[in-house]
């Protein structure tokens, strides 16, 4: 099945096409929006606790230079591919062959953020993002990485439970999957648009509204169960 | 075979692997075999069009396994120290035509603008302001508490203000030069230019001239390697961009940025040791010219010997 959207595809050894959703600008500027704050809320607890005074002072300056170059990059490569802003905003940093990124990439990829503010507010980053099919920024063309939406981990639905019943006709495995698919969408449906998708399906169960719904969930558990 | 009868048969590899997954389980070795045989579960979930939510469950699965498969990384605990000691001269050596550019960028201009205020002191004035200029001379003053400085910061005040400065000074030259290369040449050059004007400036007047040079002679055997290094590995990158040869740009991009990796992790090193003897050897007025003098040469043709010799015949 071959879908005509913006996902990335990469066939692994094993033959299983796994696929990559990239993220867009908007979601990656409130990722960065929430990093910056918690960088600049962590610096000033540092400003805060640290003692002052000369020594205080030069201790300061080292934690912001670790904390404003480093904080990303630990982030990316040790707590999978995610900055807290990520996190929030359900994004993860990975290789372009989808696997996670080690040191050289995650360094490569935010030390080239400073290309990717020229000349202001990142517009570099944002124009190179339009461009490319991936939307990756500069720094990830270089670093060859992409930013993603992290699949959120699918929840499994109990089986249809209703009295098999057979189809007038027999149904293709296309057609089988669509009809499953609404009976596991059923709850997040109201009752009224299960009707108006009942009545659509008439051609098939010869009825309509919510006695079509049943007619279709027989046909299900017929061939689930 | 019906859905729930292929779900009731595999369920216990699924649970078995979602154990793995979770780290519940530790002992992986059964994983690439489990794994292949999950890649199967999903290839007939498909055929057979069994309910995508069955089908979303196995693909999350088995991009997860993939990743934990293929994605971990071999622990190798003298990489950076391979990096540093071989790949990093053994590719600075190769990109010799861009280390000569790179330091004509520095020395060249250096030495050039140098000369111009040596031999008409009021052209300082157009390089630098009247107030930066006089506050650099009274920096230099052989009578300071400590060198090179205003005079009341602390040494760990300082170290923290040289990394948090000129290391961030290394990355955006290194990141800039992706444009085409030219931001750094012209990071490098100012840079030369600010050197040479105040190296000149304080030259003229014997009274600064021997605080200045043995302030800076030994730390600026790694500043200015730091330095160079940064701006011709963001050179490096701005030609990927320019003249990617036989690759595409990305590719282009992608190969130089790898190849140049080790130089800027040695810039930043190097420049880290720079802010290290800048802050608590540099300044201190305890040691005689004539040592900070001795140190510091051997600095110099310590760093020249390590990109000349380092690393020759172990690639």
């Amino acid at each position: 099945m071959r879908l005509l959207d913006g996902r990335l595809s990469i066939i692994t050894p094993e033959g299983v096409r796994l696929l990559l959703t990239p993220a867009g600008p908007y979601l990656r500027a409130g990722a960065w929006v929430l990093d910056f704050f918690v960088w600049s809320t962590a610096a000033g607890i540092l400003y805060a606790i640290l003692p002052k005074g000369k020594l205080g002072q030069g201790l300061y300056l080292i934690s912001l230079f670790v904390t404003y170059w480093g904080y990303p990059v630990i982030c990316e490569v040790y707590f999978g591919g995610r900055t807290l802003g990520k996190r929030a905003t359900g994004l993860e940093v990975v290789r372009a062959d989808g696997l996670p990124v080690g040191w050289r990439e995650s360094t490569l990829r935010n030390l080239l953020l400073v290309a990717d503010f020229l000349p202001m507010f990142y517009a570099s980053g944002l124009i190179c993002m339009m461009l490319d099919v991936k939307f990756r920024r500069i720094g990830d063309i270089v670093a060859g990485t992409v930013v993603v939406h992290r699949e959120p981990k699918p929840v499994r639905m109990p089986p249809v439970a209703a009295q098999p019943m057979a189809p007038p006709f027999p149904l293709n495995a296309d057609q089988q999957r669509t009809l499953a698919d609404l009976f596991e969408r059923e709850r997040s449906l109201p009752i009224e648009r299960l009707a108006e998708l009942g009545t659509i399906a008439e051609p098939l169960t010869g009825r309509t509204g919510v006695e079509s719904v049943e007619a279709m969930r027989g046909y299900v558990a017929g061939f689930s169960q | 075979m019906k859905q729930q009868q292929f779900e009731a048969d595999n369920a216990a590899l699924w649970q078995k692997i979602a154990a793995i997954l979770d780290g519940t389980e530790l002992d992986r070795r059964d994983l690439p075999a489990l794994y292949r045989r999950l890649c199967q579960c999903l290839a007939l979930c498909r055929q057979r069009g069994y309910s995508p939510a069955v089908a979303d469950y196995l693909q999350k699965m088995v991009g997860d396994c993939h990743r934990l498969l293929y994605g971990s990384a071999v622990h190798r605990p003298t990489t950076l120290l391979r990096w540093m000691l071989v790949d990093l001269p053994c590719r600075v050596r190769a990109e010799w035509r861009l280390l000569l550019v790179a330091m004509v960028a520095v020395f060249g201009v250096g030495i050039g603008v140098g000369l111009l205020v040596w031999h008409n002191p009021q052209m300082a004035y157009s390089f630098m302001s009247p107030s930066e200029l006089s506050s650099v001379h009274q920096m230099y003053q052989p009578n300071a508490t400590k060198v090179g400085r205003g005079g009341s910061e602390g040494d760990v005040q300082m170290f923290g203000f040289y990394i948090w400065n000129n290391i961030s000074i290394d990355f955006r030259t290194f990141a800039a030069g992706i444009f085409g290369g030219i931001p750094a040449l012209i990071s490098l050059a100012f840079n030369g230019m600010h050197i040479g004007v105040v190296a000149a400036w304080l030259s003229k007047d014997p009274v600064t001239r021997h605080t200045f040079w043995s302030f800076v002679i030994t730390h600026s055997s790694f500043e200015v390697a730091g330095l160079v290094l940064s701006g011709l590995s963001g050179m490096k990158l701005g030609l990927a961009l320019i003249h990617p040869g036989r690759l595409s740009r990305g590719h282009a991009l992608h190969a130089a940025s790898e190849k140049m990796f080790p130089v800027i992790v040695g810039a930043a090193l190097l420049t880290f040791l720079a802010a290290f003897f800048e802050a608590f050897w540099s300044a201190s007025v305890a040691v005689p010219d004539q040592v900070k003098y001795a140190v510091g040469t051997l600095c110099w043709l310590l760093v020249i010997a390590f990109f000349v010799f380092a690393g020759r015949g172990k690639q």
